[in-house]
C-alpha cells in the first residue's frame, strides 16, 4: 500500500517533467538533423550540363506523384496512366505542341468530306504491334469501336465515348484506309484522335482488346505500338518500360528517327513532394514531375534545369452561375472580372512557370485571343461603376447590397494544384475592396465532385480547368448540350445565342473560318455573355538532372521519351 | 468456458458484419454520385447520359439500395467485394497483392517496437539515478507527440538524402525496409512502453519482490527472473491499440517512403471515394481487429493462471444466479 503510494507520488512530479523533457528531447532530435543536413550537403557531385550528339543506351528514373491504376492504357486517367500510355502506345495524328497543328504519325495522310462527318485516314504500311502483328485498318476498326462503345462483357467502359460523340463506325475499304463515320458534324475529330491526354484513342493489339478488364492488369498482355514496351507493372510503386527493338515511326514532327535512345524508363511514384526533390538532388532519380512552385526556384539554383509547358486547354476559371443570384445579374459577372489585380497574383503566388489567363483558352491552343488589355484588365473603378449602375449599393459592412440582399458570392474549388486556394484568396481580397463577398469553398476533388452535382442551385462559382489543345474546348465547357458550366437555361436568349456561336467551332476545319468561329466564341463567353473569369493558365512542371536531355511536353503537355536522353548513357 | 468462448467469437462476427453495414451505409449516404467519381471531375456535364446508364448498369449502382446492399453481403461472405472502380481490379486480389508488404513491415515495426518499448521499461526499472529514470520515462510521449510524416522526413533527410545510407522510396530489398520500420515502430513503441514502465513499476514494488530480496536477490535478478515475467504481461492487454497503431502509422509510413501497402491504399481509395475498395479494406481492418482481441481474450486466462481461477468462478456464480 505504501510502495503504492510512494509510486504515485514519485510519478507524479516526473510526470510533470514529461512536456519539458521531451520538449528537449525533440529539439535535440531537430538539431541533429540539422547538422547532418549541413554538414553533408555541399557534394553537388556531377551534374555538368552538356547537350552534343544524342547518347544510346542508359535508364531514366522518373518520378511523379500518381500511379497506374491499371496497365490499360485506354482507362488512364491521371497524369502518370497518360504518360506511360505515351510511351507504348502510338495516335492516328501528331498534334505539334508549338504551333497546334495536326501532322502525320501512324496516318501518313488523311481527307475528310464537306460536312465533316466522315474522315478517311490513310494508314502508314511498316507499322506492327509489339507482338509482331502488323497494325492496319483492322485494327483500327476494332480499337475505335471498342474505345467509344466499350464491351459489357469484357467490363471495358466507353471510355472514348466524350471524345468522339455521335461515332457511327469505321469502315476498312482496303488494309490501311479507315474510314470513320459520324452522326453530325465533328471537327474536333482530327485533335481527338491525337489526344493523349486521359483516356486516348492508342492502339492496342487486337490479342489486346479481348481480353477483359481484369486480364490487362497483366503487362505483358498489354500490347502496343510504342517505342517502349512494359516490363512490369507494380501498382502504387513503380511501372518498368523497355525500349522496343525496331520502333520506326515516331511522328515525323519530331524529328527522331528510329528506337528510342533509352534502354529503359523507370516511372517511380513517389507521393512526397520533398521525397521527390531530396531523391532528385541525392541522383537517385534523373528527373521528376510534379515539382511544386515552391520547389522550383531552390532546384534551379541547384543547377537542376526546370522544364515547364503550359496546359493546353481553358484556364483555371471561374464559371459563373447565370440561372443564381447575384451572378445571374451580368454586371456582378462583369465587375469581377475587372475586379482583381493579375500583377498581385503574379508576384505573390504563381512561379515563371504559370502565367496569368489573358483569355479563356491558354496562349498555346489554335485561335487564342488576347483579352488581357479589355475584358481581363485589373478596373476597379470601371468594376466599382458597373455595379453601382446596376443598382449595388454599399452596406454598413462595405459588402454591397440590392433589394435587401447582400452581394455574397459562393465559389466552389479544387485544392489539387497548391497555387489554386493563393490564387483564389488573393482575388477574394481585391473583391472586398469593391464591395463584392467572394466566399471560398476549396475541397479536394471528391469533396469537389461531390459538390459539383449541386452546382446549378447552390454555388455561383464553379473554379475548375479543361484540358483540351483545340478550341472547340470552348463548346465542350460551355455548349448548353455539353458542359454548360454556366447553367445557361433553355428558352432564353442567351442559350440559344450559345447554341448557335460555341457550336459553329464544330462544322468547320478551315484555319481562317475556325479561328473566327474561335475568336466570336471568346467575345461570347467572356464579353458578351460574361460566362466565366479566366485566372491563370496552369503548367506541368520537371525539374532534371543537367545530363538529362529531350524530354518532349507535348501538345497536351505529356511527356513523351523518344527522344530522350542521357550524356553519361548509364 | 464454452460459454466463454462463443461469447467472444459472436462478439468478434458481430463486429466484423457492423463494420460492414456501417461502411455501406455511410459510403451510401455521402453527397455523391459514385458514376461521377469514374470520369474526370472538369468534364463530367460532357458525359453523354447514356454513358452514365451504362456505366451505372455495369457497377450496378442503378439498382435499389438494399438490393445492392444483401448483393454485396453475399458476395463478400464468398470473399468477393467487387471490383475496384479505379482500376476494375476485383477488390479481394488488390487487397492480396499488397497484404504482403504491409504485413513485413508492421510486424518487423512491431518487433522493433516492443524492444525498443522493454529497453525503456528496463532501463526505467533498473536505474538507480532519478534523472535517467526521468528522461526515459519521457520518451514514450515524446515519440507518440511526434508526427510520424515529419519523423519520416527527417529521418529520410538524415539517412538517405545526405548519407545516401538506405534507398529513399520503394520496395525493394531489406535495405529499403529499414527506414520505414525505425519510423513506424517509434509511435507504436510509445503507448507499450509507457505500460510496461508503469507495470514493472508496480510489480517492482510488490510483495515477491521484498521476498526475493529477503532472500538476498541481486536487483538484475529481480528484475529478469521475477518481474520482467509478471510486468511483461500486460502488454497483450493493448494489442488492439497497437495494431491501430500500425494501421494508422502504416497509412503516413507507406506514403512517405512510396511503398505499396494496405495503408495507402486506404488512403487513395478513401481520396477517390473507390466505395468497394474501401470496404474491402474496412472489413479487412475489422476482421483483424476482431480476430486479434479474440486471440487475447481466449489467449489470456491461459497465461494468467488467476484469470483463469476467476473465469471458473464466475461461470458456475453466474449459473446459480437465479437461484439466490
Amino acid at each position: 500500500m505504501s510502495d503504492l503510494r510512494s509510486s504515485i507520488e514519485n510519478a507524479s512530479p516526473s510526470r510533470n517533467k514529461w512536456p519539458l523533457v521531451a520538449g528537449i528531447a525533440a529539439v535535440a532530435v531537430a538539431l541533429i538533423a540539422v547538422v547532418g543536413f549541413t554538414v553533408a550537403r555541399g557534394d553537388s557531385a556531377d551534374r555538368a550540363a552538356g547537350g552534343g550528339e544524342p547518347v544510346r543506351g542508359g535508364t531514366l528514373e522518373f518520378a511523379l506523384l500518381d500511379y497506374q491504376r491499371s496497365p490499360d492504357p485506354q482507362l488512364g486517367s491521371n497524369y502518370a496512366e497518360s504518360i506511360v500510355t505515351n510511351n507504348i502506345g502510338d495516335k492516328l495524328v501528331w498534334q505539334d505542341p508549338k504551333t497546334g497543328e495536326i501532322t502525320p504519325w501512324l496516318a501518313e495522310s488523311w481527307e475528310y468530306n464537306n460536312e465533316l462527318t466522315e474522315f478517311t485516314f490513310h494508314l502508314r504500311k511498316d507499322v506492327t504491334f509489339s507482338d509482331g502483328t502488323p497494325f492496319n485498318a483492322e485494327a483500327v476498326k476494332a480499337n475505335y469501336d471498342q474505345f467509344i462503345r466499350g464491351d459489357e462483357k469484357l467490363e471495358i467502359l466507353p471510355n472514348g465515348a466524350r471524345l468522339f460523340p455521335g461515332y457511327i463506325g469505321t469502315d476498312t475499304p482496303d488494309d490501311h484506309t479507315a474510314v470513320i463515320t459520324f452522326e453530325k458534324p465533328l471537327a474536333s475529330t482530327l485533335q481527338a484522335a491525337s489526344i493523349t491526354s486521359n483516356q486516348q484513342p492508342v492502339f492496342l493489339s487486337l490479342s489486346t482488346l479481348k481480353l477483359s478488364a481484369k486480364e490487362r492488369t497483366d503487362p505483358k498482355k498489354v500490347i502496343g505500338t510504342g517505342p517502349f514496351v512494359y516490363e512490369s507493372w507494380e501498382e502504387q510503386v513503380k511501372t518498368v518500360l523497355v525500349r522496343r527493338k525496331g520502333y520506326n515511326w515516331s511522328p515525323p514532327a519530331i524529328g527522331h528517327r528510329g528506337e528510342a535512345y533509352l534502354d529503359k524508363v523507370v516511372f517511380n511514384t513517389i507521393p512526397e513532394a520533398s521525397v521527390r526533390t531530396g531523391s532528385l538532388e541525392s541522383g537517385t532519380i534523373d528527373a521528376t514531375l510534379d515539382v511544386g512552385t515552391t520547389d522550383e526556384k531552390p532546384l534551379a539554383t541547384q543547377g537542376f534545369k526546370v522544364n515547364y509547358r503550359g496546359v493546353s486547354g481553358t484556364a483555371i476559371r471561374f464559371d459563373f452561375n447565370v440561372s443564381l443570384f447575384p451572378t445571374n445579374d451580368i454586371a456582378v459577372r462583369r465587375a469581377i472580372q475587372r475586379g482583381w489585380d493579375r500583377e498581385a497574383i503574379k508576384k505573390t503566388v504563381l512561379t515563371d512557370s504559370y502565367s496569368v489567363a489573358t483569355s479563356i483558352l491558354d496562349p498555346s491552343v489554335p485561335g487564342y485571343a488576347d483579352y488581357g488589355d479589355s475584358v481581363l484588365k485589373y478596373d476597379p473603378e470601371e468594376a466599382r461603376r458597373l455595379l453601382e449602375a446596376a443598382g449595388w449599393i454599399e452596406g454598413p459592412d462595405g459588402i454591397r447590397v440590392k433589394d435587401g440582399r447582400k452581394l455574397v458570392v459562393k465559389l466552389l474549388g479544387i485544392s489539387n494544384l497548391v497555387v489554386n486556394k493563393p490564387a483564389y484568396e488573393s482575388i477574394q481580397q481585391d473583391l472586398k475592396k469593391i464591395g463584392i463577398d467572394l466566399q471560398l469553398t476549396v475541397v479536394p476533388i471528391p469533396d469537389w465532385t461531390a459538390q459539383r452535382a449541386k452546382a446549378q442551385t447552390d454555388w455561383n462559382v464553379t473554379a475548375a480547368n479543361s484540358s483540351r489543345n483545340d478550341p472547340s474546348v470552348i463548346n465542350l465547357t460551355y455548349g448548353p448540350l455539353l458542359g454548360n458550366s454556366s447553367w445557361l437555361k433553355k428558352g432564353t436568349p442567351e442559350y440559344d445565342k450559345a447554341l448557335d456561336v460555341l457550336g459553329k467551332i464544330e462544322t468547320t476545319l478551315d484555319p481562317a473560318k475556325r479561328g473566327e468561329y474561335a475568336k466570336a466564341a471568346q467575345d461570347l463567353v467572356l464579353d458578351e455573355l460574361a460566362l466565366t473569369n479566366p485566372v491563370y493558365n496552369p503548367s506541368q512542371v520537371i525539374a532534371q538532372a543537367g545530363y538529362v536531355h529531350g524530354i518532349i511536353f507535348d501538345a497536351q503537355s505529356r511527356n513523351n521519351f523518344v527522344d530522350t536522353w542521357k550524356s553519361n548513357g548509364r | 468456458m464454452l460459454r466463454y468462448v462463443t461469447l467472444k467469437v459472436g462478439r468478434a462476427l458481430f463486429v466484423v458484419w457492423a463494420a460492414f453495414t456501417l461502411t455501406f451505409v455511410l459510403l451510401f449516404v455521402l453527397p455523391v454520385n459514385p458514376v461521377d467519381l469514374l470520369f474526370d471531375p472538369a468534364e463530367i456535364n460532357t458525359i453523354p447520359p447514356e454513358v452514365r446508364k451504362q456505366v451505372a448498369e455495369n457497377y450496378g449502382f442503378d439498382d435499389p439500395v438494399i438490393v445492392q446492399y444483401l448483393d454485396r453481403l453475399g458476395h463478400a461472405l464468398t470473399g468477393d467485394f467487387g471490383n475496384s472502380v479505379q482500376s476494375g481490379r476485383p477488390v479481394t486480389a488488390a487487397i492480396l497483392d499488397v497484404l504482403p508488404s504491409t504485413l513485413v513491415l508492421a510486424s518487423g515495426a512491431l518487433v522493433l517496437a516492443l524492444l525498443i518499448a522493454f529497453v525503456i521499461a528496463l532501463v526505467a526499472t533498473s536505474t538507480r539515478h532519478a534523472w535517467v529514470r526521468n528522461l526515459v520515462e519521457a520518451l514514450p510521449s515524446g515519440s507518440v507527440s511526434v508526427p510520424v510524416f515529419l519523423s519520416g522526413i527527417l529521418i529520410l533527410q538524415i539517412f538517405s538524402f545526405r548519407l545516401s545510407w538506405f534507398p529513399a522510396f520503394g520496395g525493394e530489398g531489406a535495405r529499403s525496409l529499414v527506414l520505414p520500420l525505425i519510423t513506424l515502430a517509434i509511435p507504436v513503441s510509445g503507448p507499450i512502453a509507457q505500460l510496461l514502465v508503469r507495470s514493472f513499476a508496480t510489480e517492482f514494488h510488490s510483495g515477491y519482490v521484498t521476498t526475493s530480496w529477503a532472500k538476498g536477490a541481486t536487483r538484475g535478478g529481480i528484475i529478469i527472473r521475477d518481474v520482467f515475467r509478471n510486468a511483461s504481461l500486460p502488454a497483450f492487454t493493448i494489442a488492439g491499440i497497437t495494431f491501430g497503431n500500425l494501421i494508422a502509422g502504416s497509412v503516413i509510413t507507406e506514403t512517405v517512403f512510396a511503398r505499396k501497402g494496405i495503408g495507402r491504399m486506404t488512403q487513395i481509395a478513401i481520396n477517390t471515394l473507390d466505395v468497394p475498395l474501401v470496404q474491402g479494406v474496412v472489413v479487412l481492418v475489422a476482421v483483424s481487429f476482431a480476430l486479434i482481441n479474440l486471440i487475447v481474450d481466449l489467449i489470456y486466462p491461459l497465461l494468467d493462471p488467476r484469470l483463469r481461477a476467476t473465469l471458473a468462478i464466475s461461470i458456475p456464480q453466474a449459473a446459480t444466479g437465479g437461484l439466490r
